[in-house]
């Protein structure tokens, strides 16, 4: 299947739900069909927050949830969840997560491609506190090879209420500094 | 121009393009959105038109009611407890006459207190004389929008535009946003008749007698019957305009199939989907989307399905005590039909559950191993 489904973990007050629809405008710009849903439920800074991406070339006619997903964005390490991974996860899948130290213990998700980026670095260093998406999604960019920068900038620019520059910064910044630990 | 926008953007957008002059609203979830953007559009001086903040739901449907009579274009949107507080204005709405247009997001009613698609709260005013529009998708509820305005300012019967909470209300797809001279082309200038004059004011709904509410009663019914025709007028006159139609109803694949199912609003997209990959099985299943529930399309619905011998109705919604309430709907209308038939109905998505192409395959298996339709219906899980 062309599609490509993703979910993002994080925690409220990262831009999650944010971040989600960000990369949905930027596939959108670069002219695919996406489909972005978050997951509302008692969100409130710090407690875990979901939500999700379906793209595809051709209209998405599916309206139920993602149970499968190829790609998995995970903003915060202390959310990892092996066993959710292994059933979540397609064969081939890409995981990418924004982490400040090394990560060691991921055993039984060594199959999956892991990408690393110090997302919260970057937001401190240009000011954007603990909003951290320009900056996964930058490097999500580069991990994916699925979207150019031009198109997720052009995003960034539209959708973000403030320190669009900053932000568009971060993005560049997550580009540079992707780390990936191949499977 | 296309946008990347959720449903709830999408009915704001139309509400814009029809330049609604008064919308009158209360905000409750998952609809707060629609009346957020409408709000927006106002204060960047984009909706031409006012907001009223109203202080209810009921309050909202009759200040929407009292600025109609005098001829004006008005909207509202809402969704689960307070459709419910409406109702009596509802009536209100329809026995007058008005031409009110709103939106209506499908979500559960209390108790228990749950914010997911199910459609039991705008079926639950099914006899209150609305016209009612279900959508699939986001493109859908916003061209359903335009097309209610000229709908309901034709028949003189308000008209409710449906979208579900959740997997139209705040997915967010490419929509096509139709330009503003389009649309003021195809939706002209408000011109219903004046029944209210604000400085001649007069009291505007009589009290009748037996006879006189009867026969009030016959000429909202024979407006219900016209709408069966306006609204595929408007549909096609629609599709002529912006090169997209949907219908009162549409049969897919229906033709050669073995079993058909019947669907609604965005479960028929996920069907849609699914049926290719049925095919691939070998197996011949066809598809009807009910969009109009009121008017309810019998006819338009007889001439697809009176031949065909197996029918699965799948919905999100229940009457408590018998069944889903389009299988209902649908019995009735096959009633008279010359083939003997067996419909079964299936509960699927109910409280907002997942319907996916799993699910959808495995009421394909059941309904073609079953020899006799049971009365009542049949509760899908995970």
């Amino acid at each position: 299947m062309a599609i490509n489904e993703i979910k993002f973990c994080g925690r409220g007050g990262q831009g999650v739900v944010m971040a989600s629809q960000m990369l949905g405008l930027a596939f959108f710009k670069a002219g695919m069909y996406p489909q972005c849903y978050p997951v509302f439920g008692g969100e409130r800074r710090g407690a875990p927050v979901v939500s999700f991406l379906r793209v595809d070339k051709e209209k998405i006619l599916l309206k139920c949830d993602i149970k499968q997903a190829d790609e998995l964005l995970y903003f915060d390490t202390t959310l990892i969840n092996v066993e959710e991974i292994r059933g979540l996860m397609r064969p081939g899948g890409r995981i990418l997560l924004s982490t400040s130290e090394p990560v060691s213990d991921l055993e039984g998700i060594s199959e999956h491609t892991l990408g690393l980026v110090d997302a919260p670095a970057i937001a401190r260093k240009l000011g954007l506190g603990h909003v951290i998406n320009t900056a996964i999604l930058g490097a999500y960019c580069r991990f994916s090879n699925l979207l150019s920068m031009d198109h997720l900038i052009s995003a960034i620019e539209e959708i973000v209420p403030a320190k669009r520059e900053e932000n568009m910064e971060a993005a560049r910044q997550g580009y540079g500094e992707l780390i990936i630990t191949s499977a | 121009m296309k946008k990347f926008i959720s449903g709830n953007h999408a009915v704001a957008e139309a509400v814009r393009l029809c330049r609604t002059q008064i919308v009158a609203a209360y905000p409750i979830t998952p609809q707060t959105p629609i009346y957020e953007k409408l709000s927006e559009l106002e204060a960047g001086g984009e909706l031409g038109g006012i907001m009223m903040r109203m202080e209810s739901e009921h309050s909202a449907m009759a200040a929407c009611l009292s600025a109609s009579l005098p001829g004006v274009r008005t909207f509202t949107a809402t969704s689960s407890q307070g459709l419910a507080l409406m109702h009596e204005m509802l009536h209100f709405a329809s026995g007058s006459r008005s031409s009110v247009v709103m939106a209506n997001v499908n979500r559960t009613l209390a108790a228990p207190w749950a914010f997911w698609s199910d459609q039991t709260d705008s079926l639950s005013q099914r006899d209150t004389g609305w016209i009612q529009i279900y959508c699939e998708d986001n493109q859908e509820a916003l061209d359903s929008v335009i097309q209610a305005f000229r709908i309901a300012e034709k028949v003189l019967l308000p008209c409710m535009v449906v979208l579900e909470a959740h997997y139209i209300s705040h997915f967010m797809e490419p929509v096509d946003v139709p330009d503003q001279t389009q649309v003021d082309r195809f939706v002209p200038p408000v011109d219903i008749p004046r029944r209210f004059e604000v400085d001649n004011p007069r009291f505007s709904l009589g009290v009748v007698n037996q006879k006189q509410y009867r026969d009030f009663r016959r000429l909202s019914q024979e407006a219900m019957e016209l709408a069966l025709e306006v609204i595929e007028d408007v549909d096609k006159e629609f599709a002529r305009t912006f090169g997209r139609g949907y219908g009162m109803v549409e049969a897919v694949d229906t033709e050669d199939a073995d079993l058909v199912l019947v669907t609604t609003a965005t479960i028929t997209s996920t069907a849609r989907a699914t049926l290719p990959i049925l095919r691939k099985k070998g197996l011949k299943i066809g598809l009807v989307k009910i969009r109009v529930f009121r008017p309810f399309p019998t006819q338009a619905l007889r001439k697809i399905l009176d031949s065909v011998s197996k029918i699965a109705v799948i919905e999100r919604n229940i009457s408590l005590g018998r069944e889903g309430i389009f299988c209902s709907e649908l019995k009735a209308a096959l009633a008279n039909s010359p083939v003997r038939q067996q419909i079964q109905g299936y509960l699927a998505g109910i409280g907002g559950t997942d319907v996916d192409p799993g699910m959808i395959e495995r009421i394909v298996v059941d309904a073609m191993e079953r020899k006799e339709a049971m009365d009542g219906p049949i509760w899908m899980t995970e």
